[in-house]
């Protein structure tokens, strides 16, 4: 395989924005091998994201045509694309060399994750898609690997998509320790090139508008929200980006009523690795929260409750509703302790900042929702404020208590949900987790 | 609707006020739009650079050949992040529903010009390439009439550094039509100065009198 064709097997790319040169992208274009379409039709699609709305699908007097164009701005930070832009594929993919793959993960799975593991490989051999429904902490990645090695020997192309960068970031190392003799591809938005032909991608659910017939395994990870309700081009994106046969692997530790019904194939792990249970939340009042701290003032009940983690040197993450809130309290709370710091999804230094709390250089982090997810710091207190907000729903509740007691050493941990009336959603989430605890004891 | 620049849903809180005066829709929410600063007084009556009545810059242009070439200005915005990140998306990434970004603004501040709107242009392969003329369009957004009078040539400007620019040929040209007496040229960014001052200059030896510049940001 040259490198144009190892670049280009699967992928869907502007004409204009390759890594090669564009006689080199002609010559195989005039050769044939090389297929050419248009970024928008007829029909008014994007043919990268699959995006129709009209919302998004925008016409202008484009000077270049001299007529009028369309343009897709769903996907336009990739470059955008219009009715007179190109968009190349590789016409006829060849089955890329065979491999030599290894695996060199050395733990071992629990009963409840060995069996988990068999039936996503039993699911798979028979292309059928799969759930993995397990609680957070449970070792859902561990218990896909033997499932991914199967796929990799048979010489499959596997995808491992999760909505959000931190997610991506964090996998891609544990893939990579795994199998270390694959080629492996980790894309987000600002990611370097990497050449070659990539075994497994892991990717940010939007790298995935880049691929087409790419995929034999898709993997899922973090498909609680799926079928993305907020976004129908993501689950286009899914679509288009594997083969058409190709079995999904869902994994998720609150899947939505519609995943749960799409999917009958499904392994279920109610506890943690470690075998202990999910930390209850309890709800604390913390009446008019907001008020008071636009007044320049931390609730006591919050206070002390920050001030006891201080004292004992447990790190712990303070979920708030809103950046503009974060932005307003966090000189109070660094009153309190001056290392701790805020954090949210567009802060540069998220990661280095996480890395802190971990490595106790810094005592607590103020944080949106964003932090959720991907992360595990050992001893880790969680208290969510304004709890009853409409932004916290069930399974984001779900996923901030489950940041909690992860560690074997540690399984235990503080969560509160200090709130300003409780709402349905807090109920739901607590309810599910006494009942996930109930069902992995029975 | 949705933002325009964070796509999140603008929700309205209909006031007596608001239903009377607003029979259009909002491009952008209340908290993208609280990201841009607009230029205050005091500021350079050339550039309107916040600051002194005449900046530095200015003050230097006032001793070169480009001496009276301007002879008063305004800018809209200053070039903060916000703002840096909006021209990004409406520039480099195409974004041309983005004119309708500033429409209201644009409308109210060019309400009245004194003289005839006359845009920068842009030179044709430029155009070619992205695909709209984006000053033009930001004027159309705010139902601004305007008129050409000025060719571009193929410019070179992002290589040189600020001196080199600043001694550059001009390079625009006089379309042979008949220059009013009166013209507000219009810019989308002010950075150097050279741009405006020498399309200012090219219509000036062209038979206009008086030249006023308008940008959306100074830089
Ligand atoms: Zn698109
Ligand atoms: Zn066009
Ligand atoms: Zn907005
Ligand atoms: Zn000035």
């Amino acid at each position: 395989m040259k490198e144009l064709e190892e670049f280009l097997t699967g992928r869907i790319w502007l004409l204009n924005f390759t890594p090669f040169s564009k006689d080199l992208i002609d010559e195989y274009i005039s050769g044939g091998l090389i297929a050419v379409s248009k970024g928008i039709g007829k029909d008014r699609v994007c043919a990268r994201c699959l995006e129709n709305s009209p919302q998004k699908i925008i016409s202008f007097y484009c000077s270049k045509c001299e007529e009028a164009c369309y343009y897709c701005r769903h996907c336009i930070n990739m470059g955008r694309i219009s009715s007179c832009t190109e968009l190349i594929t590789w016409k006829h993919p060849t089955q890329p060399p065979q491999k030599n793959h290894s695996f060199a993960w050395t733990g071992t799975l629990t009963n409840l994750q060995e069996r988990a593991s068999i039936k996503v490989s039993k699911s798979l051999e028979q292309n059928h898609s799969h759930l993995v429904y397990a609680v957070c902490g449970a070792g859902k990645t561990e218990l896909l690997f033997v499932p991914i090695f199967k796929a990799l020997q048979k010489g499959l192309r596997v995808c491992i998509a999760a909505p959000r960068t931190d997610v991506v970031l964090e996998l891609s190392p544990r893939i990579k320790n795994a199998f270390p003799d694959t080629r492996i591809h980790t894309l987000y938005g600002g990611a370097p090139y990497e050449e070659g032909f990539a075994d497994i991608v892991i990717a940010t659910t939007h790298q995935l508008y880049r691929f087409q017939d790419a995929f034999d395994v898709m993997i899922i990870d973090e498909a609680d929200a799926f079928p993305y309700s907020y976004d129908a081009s993501l689950e286009r994106a899914v679509i288009k980006a594997k083969k058409e046969t190709a079995p999904v692997v869902y994994v998720s530790a609150t899947p939505s009523e519609r995943l749960l019904k799409k999917v009958p194939e499904r392994s279920e792990i109610f506890r943690r690795f470690h075998g202990q249970d999910l930390p209850v939340p309890s709800f604390k009042p913390l009446w008019n929260y907001k008020k008071s701290l636009l007044k320049n003032k931390i609730p006591k009940k919050l206070a002390d409750w920050v001030t006891d983690k201080i004292r004992k040197k447990e790190p712990f993450l303070l979920f708030l509703p809103t950046i503009e809130l974060i932005d307003h309290s966090i000189a109070l709370f660094q009153k309190l302790d001056p290392s701790i710091e805020a954090v949210h999804s567009q802060d540069p230094q998220r990661k280095e900042k996480v890395m802190k709390l971990r490595n106790g250089e810094v005592a607590g982090l103020l944080t949106s929702t964003i932090l959720e997810r991907g992360i595990t710091i050992p001893n880790v207190q969680v208290a969510v404020v304004g709890a009853d907000d409409r932004i916290f729903d069930a399974s984001a509740l779900i996923q901030i208590a489950g940041r909690a007691g992860r560690s074997s050493e540690q399984p235990g941990g503080d969560v509160v949900f200090f709130h300003n009336g409780i709402a349905r959603e807090m109920d739901k989430a607590r309810n599910r987790i006494i009942s996930y605890n109930a069902r992995s004891r029975s | 609707m949705k933002c325009l620049l964070c796509d999140s849903t603008i929700v309205y809180s209909p006031t007596w006020q608001g239903l009377l005066l607003r029979n259009r829709e909002e491009p952008v929410c209340k908290k993208c739009k609280a990201e841009f600063a607009e230029i205050k007084e005091p500021r350079c009556g050339i550039c309107g650079l916040p600051g002194s009545t005449l900046c530095t810059d200015c003050s230097y242009w006032e001793t070169t050949e480009y001496r009276g070439c301007i002879d008063a200005g305004i800018g809209l915005y200053q070039y903060n992040e916000a703002m840096k990140t909006f021209l990004h998306r409406y520039k480099f990434l195409q974004d041309v529903e983005l004119s309708r970004v500033f429409a209201e603004e644009v409308k109210r501040s060019l309400r009245k010009p004194r003289g005839v709107v006359v845009p920068i242009p842009m030179h044709a392969s430029k155009l070619m390439e992205r695909t709209f003329p984006q000053v033009d369009r930001l004027l159309d957004a705010a139902e601004i009439n305007y008129r050409h009078f000025l060719i571009k040539s193929n410019s070179t400007q992002g290589t040189k550094t600020k001196k080199e620019r600043m001694a550059v040929e001009n390079l625009f040209a006089w379309n042979g039509e008949a220059v009013p007496k009166k013209i507000l040229l219009i810019d989308d960014l002010y950075t150097t100065g050279t741009t405006l001052r020498q399309a200012a200059k090219t219509l000036k030896d062209a038979g206009a009198e008086e030249i006023r510049i308008w940008t959306l940001i100074r830089g």
